[in-house]
């Protein structure tokens, strides 16, 4: 039975926060204060369950508590609710034993509104259900006592862990009490808060944004930050001009981290704004349709890889403000090898390649997302490459709800797509597993790409409890996935989160991109 | 006599005249469920031979096939598309406009308490060009190809010609940032009066909150200023048209003739006669102003329908778009009704 508790882990995790708070004291601060964020999502719910994307975590993060949490970057899993977890030899069960904690109305958290937190999930098949579908079935998580949970998954899964963050832990209570027609709560709590977060909800319009007041029975205490915030509000701020001049005047305090580079270059050249540069999990690449002909060809695959230029796409086009990533994994995530090279732009050896493949050659359809410049700028140059070595290309741009149908679709999906594949939670499985493994064709795997040996590997680190067997897997499945070309991959993203000079103490994490609030003060 | 100088009492419709407007009034009524129906299924069509996967993007890039289906059978896109447009027909006719696909919650709803802003914005536009717009084309008109008229032309030239975003972007650029005179986007700091209204100049009035109504204007003269630059050049455009055209009538003629003073003449009556086909272009500028309202709210991040329908296009929210579309074509009807019966009001040659 191997055990996680507070001890090893939160004093490590103590140890930074003490650190973010040393920041925050290097100046007088004045006690509490107004943190203000322009979010470039819209809060069209607050219901934890419901919502599932990074553009909209901060609702989640700082309303609502979960038995575990990601904390910095890269990112570390500690207890957080739950005091400590117990995990079973076989891998199957997971004992969680809870904190004291009270919910914003005053009422304890007790281990049954984990439990109806996680059947809410499986029954509303939102947000992050597609985490636990296959894995815990509903019904099969249990209360023994008020202070323990214990989770029965029907088949070993090393990420499960991983994925515990997202069971943000509702009041059941009171969400039972606002259930119309047997709704589960949704519409009340697209509007309401039945969490035991550090922050509770004062204000909310779906136009506008959400607006919350510090918690001071947060069970975590406050004594760790000195002069923690008062109020936060993230107000929805849509267009880019906007979120970047008015934290350049003043009217807010912080705004997204995926901004342009020229406008992260107009904010680092404010005196109020301190951009904050981190390498983040975020890849880019492209999408090869490894099921349609020419590219089931390898040979093929390798001369498109080859065709790409790497370094002008990186150092010209978007000024070095990415860091180079050859494989399907974020550099600084573990399980990412350091021997892959990765391809270079060489045209001589991309030409060798399509001599040897032996499909016949047509025109190659490269899709590219309307609105997202960078999707559009890597196909025309990926173009370019492949018109020099005589292969016929057509670029085709389409808005995101046009290729994520697409996507789906294997007489439908491009011959190529870029795109960039995010971080939901922070295992290789996140990239690896689910763009690769054979058993995610059509859903996640939307390359049509199925390797016997790769896809071993996969399905073994998905359930290994030993860490080391994981990583091993994992990086001789990077090494097989670039040998393969398997698709083409460019870099990991790096984010630069602009906030006021006034503010202190951000923790940026790539789960949570920087917005959990609890650390930071204004002066 | 080609003009007809004003008899009787202004303003007052002759009982034939009231029977003429009622009957318009009906008939424009009669007309409006055919006209709405045409539009609803108009941009049914439009919307839904469009090749995107709404469901597949709301559900997010790690769902399940079974989250995808199980989303598909609740918001009924997994039957036919006539069938979609009869269910959707159904419940418009009982005033149910569907959930949205992107905020999940009933779209009349998300456009009720969105509409406020964009009124209390489109109607001080409407009333900024026109306080500005006519009294300007008068001018123009009055003082033809003097340098005022040119310099008037060239603003108008540039209120028809100049991009609504980049304008914006420029007014933020030097009254927000440079000079610090105007705040620089939303529509009030904080979260604004009590609603009572909406309308947040409305409400603090209500309230009695002088501070915030101030705040409230000041968040408006921006937005407005942008969205009445490409109004105000059309009534000012039409109202130099209307005033030249009425001012060499034999009436204006006879009235200088008997020593009436050409400024009297010319606000009084000659001006009256011009708005009518001034008035006629306010109906249509309204239907350009919700347009540009899409583009200036997104940039002054005002949370109006403007915003609203950015995000539901963005999204493919079929049911956002239809409803942004069948809210904004009743306005404009109704707006266009309104200018119809005005017309009688104005209209000289209707009045006894």
């Amino acid at each position: 039975m191997r055990m996680l508790d507070q001890s090893a882990g939160v004093r490590r995790f103590l140890a930074v926060a003490a650190l973010a708070v040393g920041v925050a004291t290097t100046s007088p601060a004045v006690a509490g204060g107004k943190f203000v964020f322009a979010n470039s999502s819209a809060y069209d719910t607050l219901d934890p369950h419901a919502i599932f994307d990074v553009g909209r975590v901060a609702s989640r993060i700082n309303l609502y508590d979960g038995l575990m949490r990601w904390f910095d970057n890269p990112p570390h899993l500690e207890p957080w609710l739950a005091e400590k977890v117990e995990v079973s030899d076989d891998g199957l069960t997971y004992t969680f034993t809870l904190r004291d904690a009270t919910f914003h109305d005053g009422s304890p958290v007790e281990a049954s509104d984990v439990v109806y937190s996680i059947d809410r999930i499986l029954e509303m098949k939102k947000g992050a259900f597609s985490l636990f579908a296959g894995t815990v079935e509903p019904g099969s998580t249990k209360a023994p006592d008020a202070k323990t949970v214990v989770f029965t998954l029907n088949k070993p899964s090393a990420i499960f862990l991983a994925t515990v963050p997202e069971i943000h832990v509702l009041n059941e209570e009171l969400v039972r009490a606002n259930e119309v027609d047997g709704d589960l709560g949704t519409a009340w709590l697209s509007k309401n808060d039945a969490g035991s977060g550090s922050f509770r909800l004062t204000r909310y319009d779906p136009a506008v944004g959400w607006q919350a007041e510090r918690f001071d029975d947060h069970f975590f205490g406050w004594d760790m930050v000195e002069d923690p915030l008062d109020v936060i509000e993230f107000r929805t701020v849509v267009e880019i001009n906007s979120r970047v001049l008015g934290l350049m005047n003043g009217d807010f305090h912080g705004t997204d981290g995926y901004l342009p580079q020229d406008q992260v270059k107009r904010l680092a050249a404010s005196e109020n704004v301190n951009v904050d540069e981190q390498e983040s999990m975020r890849i880019f690449y492209s999408i090869i349709h490894n099921g349609r002909s020419p590219m089931t060809d390898v040979n093929f695959r390798k001369a498109l890889a080859y065709a790409f230029d790497y370094d002008g796409f990186i150092d010209n086009i978007l000024s070095g403000s990415v860091a180079r990533d050859p494989v399907p994994l974020p550099n600084n995530m573990w399980g990412a090898p350091a021997d892959v090279k990765g391809y270079t732009y060489d045209l001589d050896k991309a030409a060798e390649h399509l001599a040897m493949v032996k499909e016949p050659l047509r025109e190659i359809t490269l899709g590219a997302l309307a609105g997202y410049g960078q999707t559009e700028q890597a196909a025309a140059l990926l173009q370019n490459g492949l018109n020099k070595i005589g292969v016929e290309t057509k670029i085709v741009t389409e808005p995101w709800p046009v290729a994520s149908g697409k996507m789906r679709d294997e007489e439908q999906m491009y011959d190529l797509l870029f795109l960039w594949k995010s971080t939901y939670y922070a295992d290789p499985n996140n990239w690896l597993g689910e763009m690769y493994a054979c058993e995610q064709i059509g859903a996640r795997n939307n390359s049509w790409y199925c390797n016997e040996e790769v896809d071993r590997l996969l399905s073994e680190a998905r359930v290994s409890t030993d860490q080391a067997v994981r990583q091993a897997n994992y990086e001789q499945a990077n090494r097989l996935l670039a040998e393969d070309a398997a698709g083409i991959f460019v870099y990991n993203t790096k984010w630069f989160g602009p906030f006021s000079t006034r503010v202190k103490g951000v923790r940026f994490c790539p789960i949570g991109n920087g917005q959990e609030m609890r650390w930071v003060s204004i002066d | 006599m080609t003009g007809a100088a004003p008899r009787g009492r202004a303003g007052t419709l002759q009982p034939g005249l009231e029977m003429r407007a009622l009957v318009l009034t009906v008939n424009r009524l009669v007309w409006f469920v055919p006209t709405l129906l045409g539009l609803l299924v108009i941009t049914f069509t439009i919307s839904h031979i469009i090749p995107a996967d709404p469901i597949a993007f709301i559900a997010g890039d790690n769902a399940t096939a079974e989250q995808i289906a199980a989303l598909k059978a609740k918001f009924g896109v997994d039957k036919p598309v006539p069938v979609q447009l009869w269910n959707y027909i159904l419940g418009v006719a009982q005033g149910d406009f569907g959930i949205s696909l992107y905020t999940q919650r009933p779209i009349a709803e998300d456009l009720i308490a969105r509409l406020p802003a964009t009124l209390e914005l489109a109607f001080v536009a409407v009333i900024l060009s026109g306080v500005i717009g006519i009294p300007l084309g008068v001018l123009a008109a009055v003082r033809r190809n003097s340098w005022l008229d040119h310099a008037l032309r060239v603003f108008t030239v540039s209120g028809l010609a100049i991009a609504a975003f980049w304008f914006a972007i420029l007014l933020q650029l030097l009254f927000a940032m440079k000079l610090g005179w105007t705040p620089l986007q939303g529509r009030v700091d904080g979260w604004g009066p009590d609603p009572v209204t909406g309308f947040y100049i409305v409400d603090s009035v209500l309230a009695g909150d002088l501070e915030t109504l101030a705040d409230v204007i000041g968040h408006m003269v921006l937005p407005a200023v942008t969205l009445s630059f490409p109004a105000m050049a059309t009534i000012m455009r039409f109202t130099r048209a209307g005033v030249l055209d009425a001012i060499n009538s034999n009436y204006v003629d006879y009235q200088l003739a008997m020593g009436v003073p050409r400024r009297v003449v010319v606000w009084r009556y000659v001006l009256r006669n011009a708005l009518i086909g001034t008035v006629t272009q306010v109906g249509l500028v309204f239907g350009n102003l919700i347009a540009n309202a899409v583009v200036v709210e997104a940039v002054f991040d005002w949370p109006g329908l403007g915003l609203y329908a950015v995000n539901s296009i963005l999204q493919s929210d079929y049911n956002g778009i239809m409803g942004f579309t069948l809210i904004m074509g009743t306005v404009f009807i109704i707006v266009n009704l309104l200018v119809d019966i005005s017309h009688g009001l104005i209209d000289p040659r209707e009045t006894g």
